[in-house]
């Protein structure tokens, strides 16, 4: 092969399509979060969990795809590079968040009771606690570490992105090696982040309750699905013959299907040990959070988590074959996913007390369908492969040991 | 300004895996010469010293047994201290071996190559001295089968519902397997000894541990096979090992134990713990066995890398614990963290997060990567922070507890120092018969990624400098001789 000339043509064709999708999900985007606003009025807790619950699980997915893309980076790793402006388009949604977040700061002393606790509700004790919590939990450091969480979020998913992006026109390793500087060294400041908004949006649903793992249950939760997403988005450009799809092979989808298989492991063993530990443990300030998930229904969601987040997709991803077929591998990511909501479904609503709502569909159909859009606008005009990447050419010539 | 693929990579390219123009030949002189050359004065001066570590080991394994534990400087409340501290800080050691042997092999990691073999011996030694502990703890050792279930007439039956029985298969287990992935990579090598011995006794002895290995493709085959097996079943047991350990703490109710970040903490700090011990040993071996082309400043900065994230990851557990201790409006939790930071103590508080949390810092920059005295300096005090993070923990969270008149202070006592020491000599005689009697780096895998690079840069030559020694190692390292 001759040593100049670039890999790709420059008459690389730029990314247009998509079309359809974008204004489908516009479209869906916007009418489902107008049901989602006509449900706040009827039933306005149930309702805005349902629509915590949405807006999490996508923006886990953007937030796992910036920390996968992070980490590739800090690694040096090669093999990506075809698949990493489909990573870089998840992580492109990030802002969207900023806006779509506005319903719970706005709503947040409807779902969170530690906004203005009710002493019937505590007692003596828990109000002693929440006074004690006070610090923390108040709205005026809610709102300020919120805006702390998207300013490191936006700010470093717009330099992940946007460096690569530039490095598109000349192909200077100045790029590179800024994304690999930005890649370690933004990472601690994503996981604190991480963790902190979960402890914010999520685990003070139960002001009294905490624990220590839960920022990584959230994160592995969201990385899962931000692999998911990725490994679907790589098999529809292979079956929809566009030209990045060309470019991704078998051995590409199988480093996608084992980091499905390996994070899928590590999800469980997080929400094991944190599971375990609590029931072990048994005490008062713990125990809660297990007792209300063991009511009703909720103790079967528990048994299907386990069953269908863990058992199946581990035991079939365990098949090479399945994660080199770009059909049988999306089919698995797309049941991952809808697990990952389930999860995120049993982490928030049983606080309620109360039954399936509909506007758990209309708030996941208006997220999700904006964050599409969105992604596939800022996808769109640009090329869907980091074409003067230095070393895309490993990536294209990636092939399993 | 434009660059094309080829300039950029001249820029971006890590720095060589191996250092200059080698082939088997030269290969096979590197790597076994330290076996069949005669032991250095400086050798024997290091064994005899793991002789006299082993000797005050034994003596003080004889003091335990004979008079009992209460030789220790154990009390109540504090019941657990060095024995569980020194276990917990030697299996965490040994968690290196397998992690770069089975993880990295998973991750495609080449450079992992020079590098598994010490690690690994390294781990079997580490976990010998660990099981020691635990077993002397019992205070009547040689009751220690009493731990498997077997069908006893007295009808015992271990108590399957705690931790520290789980630790009894895990360590095991962990042992087994470690030894097996451990020996099956020395087989080619062993083959290599076998068939450069010079006398007839030393054929003898490796032909039968080459277990009649003779390299054809089939037995390539096979073993290739075996390895990548092991290696998906060895991850598991990394990450289980070490769970289990952070069990025995985070399933009791104890203040200071009970938290559920404990698993990933742990196994990160364990895996912290044992890169800085391989750095530790190897930065020296390299330089006396003359091993500087196959582990060269490439591998030395990758695990500098990865004890940069552990190191991260265990600093994620401190904050993690110490927020909950305040969030969590448990007066006893916030007691034992205000008594770590103010109590008898403090000082190895201290240490725990300069070490730990704040030197490994220094890593984020490259010239402390590359520098090997100040990076064997850091592993060095790496080594010394994760002890006394085990410490901290055992200690001070079961020294006040929540009766303030069952209160106490502990002091150890000769009894435990000599346990101590007599264990970093007992591991450093064991490794120095190692590097004295197999080869210290994995021959055939060498072999194996020489033949990779070479094909690679005949296939493309325009990507010869990735292979090429584009430095002298000597000025990467700074001062040198």
């Amino acid at each position: 092969m001759s040593t100049d000339a670039p890999l790709i043509p420059d008459d690389f064709p730029r990314f247009e399509g998509g079309r359809t999708a974008m204004l489908a999900g516009a479209v869906i985007g916007i009418v489902s979060l107008a049901l989602t606003a006509v449900g706040f009025v009827g039933a306005p807790q149930a309702t805005l969990l349902s629509y915590l619950v949405a807006f999490m699980y996508w923006l886990g997915i953007a937030l796992g795809a910036l920390v996968l893309l992070m980490a590739n980076h800090a690694a040096g790793a090669r093999w990506n590079i075809v698949v990493r402006r489909l990573n870089e388009s998840i992580v492109a949604t990030t802002p969207l968040y900023l806006l779509l977040f506005l319903p719970i700061l706005l709503g947040a002393r409807v779902i969170f009771s530690w906004v203005a606790p009710d002493a019937a509700v505590f007692g003596a004790e828990g109000m002693k606690l929440l006074a004690h919590k006070h610090a923390y939990l108040n709205m005026s450091a809610f709102t300020l570490r919120a805006a702390v969480y998207f300013a490191i979020w936006i700010a470093v998913a717009g330099l992940m992105r946007g460096w690569s992006i530039r490095q598109d026109q000349g192909g200077e390793a100045q790029w590179t090696r800024r994304l690999r500087k930005l890649g370690a060294g933004g990472l601690p400041f994503i996981a604190y982040s991480l963790t902190f908004a979960s402890f914010d949006w999520l685990m003070s649903l139960n002001p009294l309750w905490g624990s220590s793992i839960f920022g990584l249950y959230i994160f592995a939760g969201g990385f899962v699905a931000s692999i998911a997403l990725l490994c679907i988005l790589a098999a529809l450009a292979i079956r929809s013959h566009a030209p990045v799809g060309r470019l991704i092979n078998e051995s590409h989808l199988h480093n996608l299907g084992k980091y499905l298989l390996a994070f899928i492991a590590f999800w469980a063993y997080i929400a094991f040990s944190q599971y375990m530990l609590i029931w072990v443990g048994n005490l008062p300030d713990e125990i809660p959070w297990i007792l209300l998930r063991r009511e009703g229904g909720w103790r079967w969601v528990g048994v299907f988590l386990i069953v269908f987040h863990f058992v199946v997709p581990f035991l079939v991803l365990l098949s090479r074959d399945l994660k080199r077929n770009p059909r049988t591998l999306a089919a698995i990511a797309a049941w991952v996913m809808i697990v990952h909501y389930v999860d995120l479904y049993w982490v928030v609503l049983p606080v309620a007390h109360a039954g399936f709502h509909w506007t758990a569909i209309t708030s996941f159909a208006g997220v999700g369908g904006l964050s599409v859009a969105f992604g596939i606008w800022r996808l769109r005009g640009g090329y869907a492969v980091p074409l003067r990447d230095p070393y895309l050419e490993d990536s294209l010539r990636y092939v399993q040991p | 300004m434009a660059q094309t693929a080829l300039e950029a990579r001249a820029e971006l390219d890590p720095r060589p895996l191996m250092i200059g123009e080698q082939d088997d030949g030269s290969l096979n002189k590197s790597i076994l010469d330290f076996v069949w050359a005669k032991p250095s004065k400086g050798w024997w001066a290091l064994f005899l010293l793991g002789m006299a570590g082993t000797g005050l080991l034994t003596m003080a394994i004889s003091v335990t047994i004979g008079k009992g534990i209460g030789m220790w400087g154990n009390n109540i409340p504090v019941a657990w201290a060095y024995g569980i501290v020194n276990f917990v800080w030697w299996i965490g050691i040994g968690h290196a071996g397998t992690l770069i042997s089975a993880i990295l092999l998973l991750f495609q990691q080449k450079w992992r190559t020079s590098i598994n073999r010490f690690a690994e011996a390294m781990t079997l030694f580490a976990v010998m001295q660990a099981g020691l502990f635990p077993i002397l703890h019992l205070g009547r050792p040689w009751y220690a089968y009493w731990l498997f279930p077997y069908p006893a007439t007295y009808h015992l039956w271990p108590q399957f519902k705690s931790p520290l029985m789980w630790d009894v298969f895990a360590v095991s287990t962990y042992f087994i397997s470690s030894f097996l992935f451990w020996y099956l990579g020395l087989i080619p090598d062993l083959a290599s000894l076998r068939d450069s011995s010079s006398t007839r006794l030393k054929r003898r002895v490796y032909g039968v541990f080459a277990l009649g290995w003779r390299g054809s493709a089939r037995h390539w085959h096979h073993y290739k096979i075996a390895y990548l097996l092991l290696a998906g079943l060895c991850t598991p047991l990394v990450v289980s090992v070490h769970t289990i350990v952070s069990w025995d703490f985070a399933v009791a109710i104890l203040p200071g134990w009970h938290t559920t970040i404990f698993p990933p903490y742990f196994v990160a700090g364990a895996v912290f713990s044992g890169f800085a011990m391989v750095i530790t040993l190897m930065v020296p071996a390299r330089k006396v066995m003359g091993l500087k082309n196959v582990i060269t400043a490439r591998h030395l900065e990758a695990m500098c890398k990865v004890i940069l994230v552990t190191s991260m990851i265990v600093g994620y557990g401190y904050a993690m614990e110490h927020f909950f201790a305040w969030y969590s409006g448990n007066e006893y939790e916030a007691h034992v963290f205000k008594n770590r930071a103010v109590g008898q103590f403090k000082y190895v508080y201290f240490m725990m997060w300069t070490c730990n949390v704040i030197i490994p810092q220094l890593f984020w920059f490259r010239w402390f990567r590359s520098n090997i005295y100040v990076m064997w300096i850091i592993s060095v005090l790496i080594n010394v922070g994760m002890w006394t993070e085990r410490f901290v923990i055992v200690v001070t969270s079961l020294q006040q507890d929540y009766l303030p008149s069952s209160w106490a202070d502990y002091h150890p006592t000769w009894v435990d120092w000599s346990l101590f020491t007599g264990t970093l000599g007992f591991f450093g005689m064991l490794f120095l018969l190692f590097l004295k009697f197999v080869p210290a780096v994995a021959l055939s895998e060498v072999k194996e990624l020489r033949h990779e690079l070479e094909h690679a840069r005949r296939e493309h030559p325009e990507h010869a400098h990735e292979n090429q020694p584009v430095m002298d190692l000597s000025e990467m390292e700074g001062a040198k001789p």
